[in-house]
Parts: structure tokens; sequence; C-alpha cells
């Protein structure tokens, strides 16, 4: 059963991230391209437009450049899922009311594709770090122990919000200002440290604060992870998952009404 | 359960809640808050049945009967409010087709999506598709994407899938109408053969597909089981539901006109038929033409006004309304000149009624007065009856030849004279 479970994710994710480019010329291609122009955008505008210089660390546009693209990447992997998530169900109404299908799989499916999007991404990430940087550090090789979490709660709330949205339909127009707020009211374009220390505690209420920290530390700085503070996420993390199961679970037989 | 029951549905209910504000039904979803604010629908009222295995279980109804939502209710895609579905074994369900199907991706890639929807793994996707791709006979559009595919294709190749999942029990939703003839016939072979292992539930609307496939039927009216049992018994009820005035009993099966509304009628109004009745060889009304036989068509007209030279006539007309045959009592009752006021006749036409193609017919009858070339329509209905014909599928034309008999006669040897 559990083989069969996986083989279907297996299959609907890939049709997800296939799915994406069918029709395009460059195909699977433009997974790499999208993060590549994204990345030269943020170095040109915030280094040679805007003079900003990232306040630790090396102060070069490399630097600044990559250490914004690393929050990028973490955000956008949890508003890929987030905003995403209050439609699913709605967009695929054909498993709900035609087929028995094990719905939750549905916003599953949606992290397992964003989780490919994501990893691409930070590909392109070591890859430019190794170039311009030339450094590569073997903390990277722990960043599987930070993502698997991130990738639990992300999986939670989406679940949350794919079972919510189907009642509350206003979901779909709210959460993208969320997932904006998140993105400012995390440290993205600026180290934590840029805040004073009175705000900085705040700033730890958005999970994001943490994930992105974490995630420059073991790509961009070599840093080991912080281990209690890991352990913690990762208990917040299963708990969130399991939150989502439930309220997904409770709220799934009234799909097929509603829809 | 015993293993003998593929599907027991237990006093299975389902009341559909509708609530003005989403949030209401949200938290009734959750919590189970907020009953007093919805407005409840019972789509089926408590019911219960059990489908044995091996068994073929035909579901009719009307449109908005509750048969959709039975099947989603079996299928396990809609939850009962009360009650409770047993089902023992794998399902595969049609309810519409291509449900699963991804128009973007190409047909061999939907195969792989939906087989895998059924459970099956890579290997045995592997093994089916050659006979998948040799039941849809689709060709080489199985590599085009499927929103390029004609509404034909698309049942084909979703049917086929369904054919090769390997499902105990298959549930089927008004599937095969979409199909051309050829292809509804390969469909009722399979489920022929499959019946033969597993267990079918069939919802059609077509009530010749439901007789001819099923062993039992279910008819739903309104959300609740108005009949069950013999397919053939619950088929001929179901139709006989159509007329006005069926229920009162089997003595007086026939369409009471009277007091009809809406019908398509005219005339002067100055005769008016009160009652017309198809009846077989036996005196029961006919609704379902297995075979030829004798029948007798009887028109009751009653006079308001002196009727002098009056003429009954009828005629049949298949669904399109095209006219098959019809004859009228100008010649057939040469000696008849009269109908007092007040006063009521029957006329009865026995005749030998023709095997007729599988479909719906309908009976026209006036009663006017005058001659062939010069008469007065005192009163005509368009479609006083209705039945239904049922004949080999095969059947090309109108009606089956009877008597038929082919022999072989020897035209002498080709011997060349030297």
């Amino acid at each position: 059963m559990l083989k069969q479970y996986l083989y279907l994710v297996y299959q609907m994710s890939r049709r997800e991230i296939v799915g994406r480019y069918r029709g395009s010329m460059m195909g699977l291609l433009w997974s790499f391209a999208s993060p590549l122009v994204m990345l030269a955008v943020y170095t040109f505008v915030f280094s040679v437009v805007f003079r900003v210089r990232w306040q630790t660390g090396g102060g070069d546009n490399a630097s600044f450049a990559l250490n914004l693209f690393a929050g990028v990447i973490a955000h956008g992997f949890f508003a890929e899922c987030f905003n995403r998530s209050p439609a699913l169900i709605a967009e695929n109404a054909g498993y709900v009311k035609k087929v028995v299908f094990p719905l939750w799989m549905i916003p599953a499916t949606v992290v397992v594709a964003a989780m490919f999007h994501m990893l691409v991404s930070l590909l392109v990430l070591l890859v430019c770090s190794a170039l311009y940087l030339q450094q590569l550090h073997l903390a990277v090789l722990a960043l599987p122990l930070l993502l698997a979490p991130y990738a639990l709660l992300v999986l939670g709330v989406s679940w949350i919000f794919a079972a919510l949205g189907v009642y509350l339909r206003d979901l779909a127009q709210v959460l993208p200002v969320v997932t904006t707020v998140m993105l400012f009211m995390a440290p993205v374009f600026y180290p934590v440290e840029a805040l004073p220390e009175a705000y900085r505690g705040w700033m730890y209420l958005n999970p994001l604060t943490y994930v992105i920290g974490e995630m420059r530390a073991l790509l961009l700085n070599g840093a080991m992870p912080q281990w209690a503070m890991l352990a913690k996420f990762t208990v917040a993390a299963l708990l969130t998952a399991f939150a989502g199961w439930k309220v997904f679970r409770k709220a799934q037989p009234g799909f097929a009404d509603v829809l | 359960m015993s293993s003998e029951v593929a599907i027991r549905v237990d006093n299975v209910a389902k009341r559909y809640r509708i609530f003005a504000r989403p949030f209401d039904r949200l938290l009734h979803q959750l919590f189970g808050l907020r009953e007093s604010r919805c407005e409840p629908f019972d789509a089926l009222h408590e019911l219960g049945f059990t489908v044995r295995r091996g068994e073929t279980l035909g579901l009719i109804g009307r449109n908005g009967a509750g048969k959709s939502t039975l099947l989603q209710i079996i299928c396990g895609t809609l939850t009962p409010s009360a009650g409770s579905v047993s089902v023992n074994g794998r399902v595969a369900a049609l309810l519409e087709l291509g449900a699963g199907f991804n128009p973007e991706f190409t047909g061999r890639e939907n195969v792989y999506m939906n087989a895998a929807i059924y459970g099956l793994d890579r290997a045995a996707i592997e093994r089916a598709l050659p006979s998948i791709l040799a039941f849809a006979e689709i060709g080489d559009f199985i590599d085009r994407p499927v929103k390029t595919y004609s509404s034909g294709m698309f049942v084909r190749l979703a049917f086929a899938v369904i054919a090769h999942v390997r499902a105990d029990i298959l549930i089927i939703d008004e599937a095969l109408a979409v199909g051309d003839v050829y292809f509804t016939q390969k469909c009722m072979r399979f489920l022929k053969r499959f019946k033969e292992s597993g267990t079918l539930v069939f919802v059609s609307h077509d009530v010749n597909a439901v007789i001819n496939l099923c062993d039992r039927a279910v008819w739903l009216d309104r959300g609740r089981i108005a009949r069950q049992g013999p397919a053939k018994e619950v088929c001929e009820a179901y139709l006989g539901s159509f007329y006005p005035d069926a229920d009162t009993g089997d003595n007086d099966g026939g369409a009471n006109v009277a007091g009809r509304r809406g019908g398509e009628e005219f005339g002067t109004g100055s005769a008016r038929i009160e009652k017309v009745e198809l009846l077989d060889a036996t005196g029961r009304p006919l609704t379902l033409l297995l075979a030829a036989g004798r029948v007798e068509l009887r028109v009751r007209c009653r006079a308001h006004a002196d009727i002098a030279d009056p003429i009954v006539g009828f005629f049949v007309k298949d669904r399109l309304g095209q006219y098959l045959f019809g004859q009228n009592s100008l010649q057939l009752l040469p000696g008849w000149t009269r109908i007092a006021a007040g006063a009521s006749v029957e006329v009865g036409f026995a005749f030998h009624m023709p095997h007729l193609a599988s479909g719906d017919y309908s009976i026209g009858v006036s009663v006017a007065a005058g001659s062939q070339e010069k008469h007065v329509q005192h009163h005509w209905i368009h479609d006083a009856l209705h039945f239904r014909a049922q004949a080999d599928p095969a059947l090309t034309g109108w009606f089956a030849l009877e008597d038929l008999e082919c022999r072989l006669h020897d035209a002498g040897s080709d011997d060349v004279p030297a």
C-alpha cells in the first residue's frame, strides 16, 4: 500500500513538474534558467542600483546576491505551496467527486514539486558560490536535516489551508497578501542582525526567519547547524504536519458536498 | 459480512446541508456546530439493498432520483449522512468519463496516471498497456495530448483503463451513452464477460441495456427505492410509471387522456378521446415490446354533440416522429354512421404488431367526422401513448423479419460444354 502511494506521489509530482514546462521549447531548462535570471537581477538591483551591502560577512556584490538569493529561495518554496493551497482541491474537483483518490496527496504533490524547484535553485546557488566566492562548505551536507522538517512544516500548513480553502474561498485572495508580508517580515533582503535587538525576537515568530538564517549559515558561512534549535524546529514541524493531517482528514468528507 | 455479499447498502441517507454562509458550513464540518443554520435537502432517504458477488445490478430512475448520489456513496467519493455502505472487493468506477485525465498530457501518460490511481504499479501497467491500447483503438493518438481527442476517443480510452484494472466490482454510470454503436457493443461484450466473474452496478437511462445486462434492478424515485427485483419486472414498472394512471392497477393501464395537460392536441372538441390503451395478447397493457405479436389498440371517445360519419384513426411513430404505419376506421367500420351526443364508444384496432427495432415509439390518435377527403378533426392527440421496443441490437432497419428462412438452392453446376 505504501509502495503504491509513493508511486502515485512520484507520478503526480512528475506530472506537476513536467507539466509546468509542457509545450515550452526549453522544457526543464527553464527551472535552471529562471533562478539564474533572478539571481542576476537581484545582484544588479541591490548592489549596483541601490549600493546596499550585506552587513556581516564578505561585503562584495557576489556575496550580497547569494545571501539574498538564499533567502528568496527559502521564501519561494513556502510561498509557492502556501499560495496555491486554498485553491488546490477546487482545481482538482475531479479527484474529489469522480474517483476514489487519496486527496491528501494533492497538497503533498505540490510540496514535492516545489521542493524539486528549490533544490534546482539551491544547486544554482552552490555553483555560483563555488565560482565567485571559491567556497563550498562541508556543512552543505547537513542541509537535508534542515530541509526535511521545513518541508513537513510547509506540508502541514498546506494541508490546513487546502482544507479550509474549500469552504472559505476568500483565502485564495488573502494568502498572497500574507505571503508578501512574510517576505518582508523575514530577513530575506537584510540579515536579521540589521534589526535593532528589541525587534529581533519578534522576527523569530516567523518560522522563515530561522530557516533562512540557518540556510545561509550552512550554505554560505560553513557553520554547522545549531542542533538544539534544529531539534526544536523539527518537533514543531512534526506537530504542524500532524495538525495539518488531522484538519485535512476531518474536513475531507465534506469536500464533495461543497464542490 | 458474508463473503457472498459484494455491496451492502445499509439504511443510507444523504442530506445536503445548504448554508448561506460558507463559514457556518466549515464550523459544521469540523465541529458539528450550526446545524440550525442550514437548509437541509434530502437527496436520499434511508434506503438499503445488497448486491451479491457476481450479481449485476441495474439502477434506474428519472433525473434527480438520486442515482448518482447513491453511486458516489457506494464508491466512497461522497460520505453518507446516515447509515453505512460496506464494499467487499476492489472497486473501479466510471462515474464520469476520464475523470482523472489531464487534458495537457498524452493518452499514454494519462493511462499510467489513471491506472496508478486504481492501484496498479508500473510493472502491472506496462503488462496491461498493449491490451488497453488494443481495446481503446485510438492508434497514434495515444501519444498526443488528450485535449485533442474526440469525445468518443476519450470514452474509449477511459473505459479501456477501467476494463484492465482487475476490479472485483465495476460501477458504471451512463458511460456508454457517449460511444458509437460499435464501441457500445464492444463494451457490452466486455461487461457480459466481466459478469461471469465480477460484480457490476450499472446505471443507465437506457432500460433496454439494463434488461439486457442486469439480473436485478433497483428503481429509485425521489431518493427512495420505488421497487427492486428482477430487472425486467422493475424496468417494466418503471416504464409504466410514465403513464398517468398506471398505478391504478393492471386492469386499467392505459393512458387516461381526458384530463391531459401539456400534451399536444387540437380539434373542435365536439368529441373527446377519453382513453387510449395498447393491450397485448393477454389483455395486459403493453409498455415494452419484446417480440412481434397480436395487439389491440383501444380508443375510447365521448361525443359532446351528435357526430355523423365518425372516423377514429391512429398512427405509430418512431422516436423522431416518423410515421411508421397507421389506419382509420373509415373502411373497417362501414356501417358506423353516428355517435349520439353524450354517448361513449370504444374502437378497438386488433392487428399484428411487428417486432420493432429498439427504441421509443409513440401512438397518435384522432377522432374526426366526414370522409377520407373531407373531414373535421374533433380531437387529435399527437402522442397519446408511448411504448418501448427492444430488439436484437444487430437489427438493421425498422423491424425484424418474421418466419425468416434461408435456403440453399442448387443452381446447377458450372460445367462448360465441350
